[in-house]
């Protein structure tokens, strides 16, 4: 395996090879060496340190394109910089209410400045009184000064990364990786045990970069082995499904991975007539993770995209979170997923992954096993280690281990205990293998996105007739699908139930995308309290489950009763 | 709202209609979030959906200042008539 070494490091050796990024846009392609975009990143860091910032400043990058996003990174990076990535407004219709939950990040942060787009820094600069700390805002056009290399360079273990997710607002999370964390995963996913990346290799993506697997995995995998990567916009994808499958067959793509959704939109999307020009037999690693994989996606994809080419031994199910950089197990190669039928009463009652008989089950994807050099385990509530086929909280340990979240001691040392990151996560563990089977936390996870639900109270607790203590959001499992989305709001009585529910479904679709499946408004005093005055969010999720929610106000219009589906997989409370 | 425009709705909303997940009864007032249910990924899909029919491109930065069906039927007319005209 490579030695440890620092972003600015992997980028000047990459700019030795003969590789680059190819930045896809529409019908636009552009190609950059990685010494041209080395080149580009020593005029942002020249630039930066001119400005005056300081070895360890804190610079958030607020860019959605790929090149300027990129460009940045490494140029704050080279200067001895922190960059933190952070996520950048879907459009300007609700853009007073982005700045407000972006500026609690710059100031939890202490971030010295904020790198975006010319069109979005007159909007930074009227924020800044309230974020003291902040210095300097700036286009990234604007950085231009001579590309001389700047002196100050990392560390090993200096913070490489801070990474923002897109639901941290309400209590700003940022995930902080050092150098030496980035380079120990990026490595061993690039190793013998995990893709086994070869020169013949080249990624395609259109994950965005502020997702752990399209930055670590498909931006930053192929420049720390100095492949080549070719890099779309998601809403690229998204818009029209094909053109991911498109990129791969007209760049003889090797690598690329996707969370579970985007295999059932191509699935779902791509048509008959498009199949003709399709060539996928080049795509040797189709990577699955950051969401719960269902093993009929993959089955279904593999079944209507065999005939252009490609295999199911290509699917790499795998899991992984920011925390731990990126990856965490990965299967052996070109064997295909590994299924397990597990019976749903043994996981519930027992909390034992028996195989199923002729009881209700639910079939379990395997994820692999721990990188080298890395570990895995399954615990029980109290933190202790669980035997094969045991379903605890999953835990990992070793290089990949985040160094903490940003300014957070106390979070930080709840999440890693005697070196062991708690994941949140629900497995077990069979042959070595980890078998993922949900989550402890109340995460909502959506199309790949993780959202936290405090994210979505605190976006509407003060949208007319929402009583500001008593909101309460949460997913419901939906069989072998995204979570259901569930907002239940406490009514003042100042505004008819029905424009709250439209008002709630408005401003979480603006601001996070999402849709709300159900709203439900609920009188005064609903939502219960801890003693520590935390809303009993596990509680109100019982009780909208009971169907105990429903009254006197009502729940919004085209909601169907929560059922309990053959397939849900059980939660731990 | 002249022939053409009748037609134009009539096509935006057999689309909304064929994308939606759910069964919809979409108006021209209808918001394509608040009141047709459609997430960030719909939206875009519908966007494919009416360049197809209409064999037109929509700027993919206009999008997210597009709420209502009225919006989206003025949008693919003006789009259309640029494509006649042009």
């Amino acid at each position: 395996m490579a030695d440890p070494r620092t972003m600015p490091d992997a980028l000047a050796e990459a700019a030795r090879a003969d590789a680059g990024y190819t930045f896809l846009s529409g019908n636009v392609e552009r190609y950059r060496s990685y010494a041209e975009v080395r080149q580009a990143s020593c005029r942002v860091a020249r630039s930066l340190v001119e400005a005056g910032l300081r070895r360890g400043d804190l610079v958030a990058v607020v860019l959605a394109d790929a090149e300027p996003f990129l460009t940045t990174l490494f140029g704050v990076s080279m200067a001895g910089l922190v960059p933190a990535s952070l996520y950048a407004p879907a459009g300007t219709s609700e853009l007073s209410r982005y700045l407000e939950l972006t500026a609690r990040i710059l100031r939890a942060s202490g971030a010295k400045a904020v790198v975006t787009t010319a069109a979005l820094v007159p909007a930074f600069e009227g924020v800044s009184g309230q974020c003291p700390a902040l210095a300097l805002t700036t286009a990234y056009d604007s950085l231009d000064a001579p590309a001389i290399e700047p002196d100050a360079r990392p560390a090993l273990d200096d913070i490489a990364l801070v990474q923002y997710t897109s639901g941290s607002t309400s209590a700003p999370k940022g995930v902080a990786l050092s150098h030496r964390n980035l380079s120990a995963n990026v490595d061993a996913i690039n190793g013998p045990a995990g893709l086994m990346t070869t020169s013949a290799d080249l990624a395609v993506s259109w994950l965005p970069l502020n997702h752990d697997m399209g930055l670590v995995g498909m931006a930053l995998g192929p420049l720390y082995s100095a492949r080549p990567g070719v890099l779309m916009p998601a809403a690229a994808f998204v818009k029209r499904p094909v053109e991911w499958l498109r990129a791969l067959t007209r760049f003889r793509g090797t690598v690329s991975f996707a969370p579970n959704f985007a295999y059932d939109l191509c699935v779902r999307r791509v048509k008959d007539r498009d199949l003709d020009g399709l060539d996928l037999s080049s795509w040797r690693v189709a990577g699955c993770g950051a969401e719960p994989i269902h093993p009929d996606t993959l089955a279904a994809f593999a079944e209507t995209f065999a005939r252009v080419g490609f295999r199911a031994t290509s699917f790499l199910p795998s899991y992984g979170l920011a925390e731990h950089v990126l990856a965490a197990t990965f299967p052996p190669r070109n064997r295909g997923p590994r299924l397990e039928q597990i019976s749903l009463r043994s996981m519930t009652d027992e909390r034992r992954a028996s195989p199923a008989r002729e009881d209700r089950s639910v079939t379990i994807v395997s994820c692999g096993c721990a990188l080298p050099d890395h570990q895995v385990r399954i615990a029980d509530d109290a933190g202790d280690p669980l035997p094969d086929r045991s379903v605890g909280e999953i835990l990992l340990a070793g290089p990949s281990v985040m160094a903490g979240y940003y300014r957070e001691p106390e979070l930080t040392a709840q999440t890693i205990r005697g070196g062991w990151l708690h994941t949140g996560d629900l497995g077990y563990l069979s042959d070595g293998e980890l078998f993922v089977c949900g989550r402890v936390k109340d995460l909502i996870i959506v199309n790949g996105r993780k959202y936290h639900p405090q994210d979505l109270e605190w976006a509407v607790d003060d949208l007319a007739g929402v009583r500001r203590t008593g909101v309460v959001a949460f997913g419901v499992a939906d069989a072998g699908r995204a979570d259901r989305v569930v907002v239940v709001a406490e009514s003042s009585g100042t505004a008819a139930p029905d424009a709250m529910i439209e008002a709630i479904r408005k401003r979480v679709g603006d601001l996070f995308g999402l849709y709300v499946d159900d709203v439900a408004i609920v009188p005064g005093g609903t939502v219960g309290r801890t003693t520590s005055g935390k809303v009993q969010r596990a509680a109100v999720k019982a009780m909208y489950e009971r169907g105990e929610l429903a009254k006197p106000y009502g729940v919004s219009k085209g909601a169907t009763p929560p059922t309990t589906a053959e397939h849900d997989v059980p939660h731990s409370r | 709202m002249p022939p053409a425009s009748v037609a134009i709705a009539e096509g935006v909303i057999g689309v909304l209609k064929n994308v939606s997940r759910r069964p919809i009864e979409p108006t021209l007032a209808s918001d394509l979030v608040a009141d047709l249910g459609f997430d960030s990924l719909q939206v875009l899909e519908v966007v494919a959906e009416l360049e197809d029919r209409f064999d037109i491109s929509i700027p993919l930065d206009d999008v997210p200042a597009t709420r209502t069906v009225a919006q989206v039927v003025d949008q693919v007319a003006r789009l259309v008539g640029e494509r006649s005209n042009g």
